[in-house]
């Protein structure tokens, strides 16, 4: 919106003056547009509001009792008609001779349909498993020589993962240095603090070297099953679920969730374009840095 | 002590089968054994079914059998002597109404946790755009580029636009003039956003079911059926934050779950600031 300051400058007419030759007034108009982009205001939005879907919400938060509810409704029909069969009194034989059992017949294949549907959603129900919380110590460690936009990048890689998935705990190697620590970490049983990334064990262990050769994601749906787990002694112990990362050849980024089988494959999708991000950023940095200390010396 | 009934597995799946099989018959095993769970295990995939005509959807079945019985109740009371009995009239009413449950059953299956989501179509007419303004930086438009790219692959989007400040960067199918310079592009979609005043939304907007709106609304292109707009959340006591929003559109219906809008989300926090 532009701010309009219509300046009226009136001149009256004195009537101490001598002279009467201009007995008008002069009313000249001033009008200034003052418009300046930066305390623009942006245009009100007009276009539509979205609506609520009451079914929509009503089946999302009761969703066994919209599952069952097909079961309910057949088998009362079921009931219906035969009762209605027995109050009329009329045989219930099911026949297609007269209208009233044609009409009988109809309602009645509607409510097996009805029963089978309903048995067929109940048959598709996803199992819900319950997050486990881990255990350990809220951490926060970022390699102090990197630059603010680096580490402002790792951040928010961090917690888009917090709030989309079921990620509690992640870890950044690169280079052979430990980037970043945050999240829940395993305490170590002597000092009670948390435990350090030792990266060369990490980088020379069999889950790191399998990552690197397949240049591909590994998901360890439950993590409880996979023997390796000892090659990762900084996740908190009952993590629940893994994904393993690479990012280009030169890093890993461990995440640990709190569900078993709590990454989708959409999450999956996600964090490999993420890992594919942050190396495309870390690799440009550690590139220039290394012709920076090789110009040095 | 639970009892389970174990079939053999005869089509347990959706998956549409290289032969066309309709399973008829089946052979259960029932064996009891104690357990000291108190759930009863029952095996019900054995119900779900597929005729195997690609392109088929058997979750629509309740539907076209309502539409059927319903039809054929209307035939048998229309064409019964005059005088019908009021048992008759009951259970025609009864039949009429589970007729109209068992249509509306695969739109509330729609809902329910699990269910298959629709795949996007791509436009037939228009072409793919991508347009940056000049006006940004350099790693900006990296991260922008980046940004966009992932969202037209990892979710059903088929046009992305992101507002930064004001300066535009557009993916995608849009519904736009062509032959025109990507600058005077770039012009032509500032002035259709401030016309609609998406700079000024406050809180994230979910279109499920979008039927088309007003004239503004025309550069989404034909056939979008889901619309997300994610602002970039404003802090008061943030100052240095940018202001901007994603507007995201799919051909697709509930095209974006919980999981899809918070990662949106998250890609919207990255260009805050």
């Amino acid at each position: 919106m532009e701010a309009r300051i219509i300046l009226q400058i009136q001149i009256l007419w004195n009537p101490n003056r001598q002279s009467f030759r201009r007995p008008c007034l002069h009313l000249p108009r001033f009008f200034i547009r003052a418009s300046s982009s930066t305390s623009q205001k942006p245009r009100s939005y007009k276009g539509p509001k979205p609506s609520t879907n009451l079914v929509a919400d009503f089946i999302s938060r009761n969703d066994d009792l919209a599952r069952s509810l097909p079961i309910y409704v057949g088998g009362a029909s079921l009931l219906a008609v035969l009762f209605n069969r027995t109050v009329s009194g009329i045989a219930p034989v099911a026949d297609a001779s007269s209208s009233q059992s044609r009409a009988d017949l109809l309602a009645l294949g509607l409510a097996v349909t009805n029963l089978l549907t309903g048995l067929v959603w109940l048959s598709i129900r996803p199992k819900s498993i319950t997050p486990v919380n881990p255990e350990g110590v809220d951490c926060k460690v970022v390699d102090s020589d990197l630059p603010t936009s680096i580490v402002s990048e790792l951040l928010w890689g961090w917690e888009s993962l917090k709030l989309a998935t079921c990620c509690k705990s992640l870890v950044i190697v690169y280079n052979g240095i430990c980037l970043i620590q945050i999240g829940m970490v395993a305490e170590s049983p002597q000092d009670k603090k948390r435990v350090v990334v030792n990266t060369d064990k990490l980088m020379q262990g069999s889950v790191y070297r399998g990552v690197m050769k397949s240049k591909a994601q590994s998901y360890l749906a439950n993590l409880s099953l996979y023997p390796g787990r000892s090659e990762l002694p900084f996740l908190p112990a009952n993590t629940q679920a893994v994904i393993l990362q690479p990012l280009g050849d030169k890093g890993i980024a461990v995440i640990g969730g709190n569900t078993i089988r709590g990454f989708t494959s959409s999450d999956q999708a996600w964090i490999s374009s993420i890992g594919e991000k942050l190396d495309a950023t870390l690799g440009r940095y550690f590139v220039d840095s290394a012709e920076v200390s090789r110009e040095k010396d | 002590m639970s009892i389970r009934i174990c079939n053999l597995p005869f089509n347990s799946s959706f998956a549409p089968q290289p032969r066309a099989r309709i399973s008829s018959r089946r052979s259960t095993r029932v064996f009891a054994r104690t357990e000291n769970d108190t759930q009863q295990q029952l095996n019900l995939s054995v119900l779900r079914f597929t005729f195997g005509i690609p392109g088929l959807d058997e979750s629509y079945l309740p539907r076209w059998l309502g539409y059927g019985f319903g039809s054929l109740l209307l035939l048998n009371h229309f064409s019964a002597s005059v005088p019908i009995n009021e048992p008759q009239l009951r259970s025609e009413a009864l039949g009429l109404s589970l007729a109209a449950f068992s249509i509306a059953l695969p739109y509330i299956g729609k809902f329910l946790k699990g269910s298959v989501v629709e795949q996007r179509t791509l436009p037939e007419e228009g072409e793919q755009v991508f347009v940056i303004s000049s006006n940004i930086g350099d790693s900006l438009k990296e991260d922008l580029a980046w940004a966009t790219y992932v969202l037209l692959r990892n979710t059903s989007t088929i046009a992305v636009l992101v507002s930064i400040q004001g300066e535009l960067c557009v993916r995608g199918y849009w519904n736009c003039p062509d032959q025109m310079s990507k600058a005077q592009l770039h012009d032509w979609f500032k002035k259709k956003v401030d016309e609609i005043g998406l700079a000024d939304v406050k809180e994230t907007l979910y279109f499920p079911q979008y039927e088309g709106s007003s004239a503004s609304w025309d550069i989404l292109p034909n056939g979008t059926r889901s619309l997300f707009v994610q602002p970039f959340v404003q802090d008061i006591n943030e100052q240095q934050k940018m202001n901007g929003f994603l507007l995201v559109a799919s051909t697709a219906g509930y095209a974006y779950s919980d999981k899809d809008r918070a990662w949106i989300g998250a890609m919207a926090e990255k260009f805050r600031g």
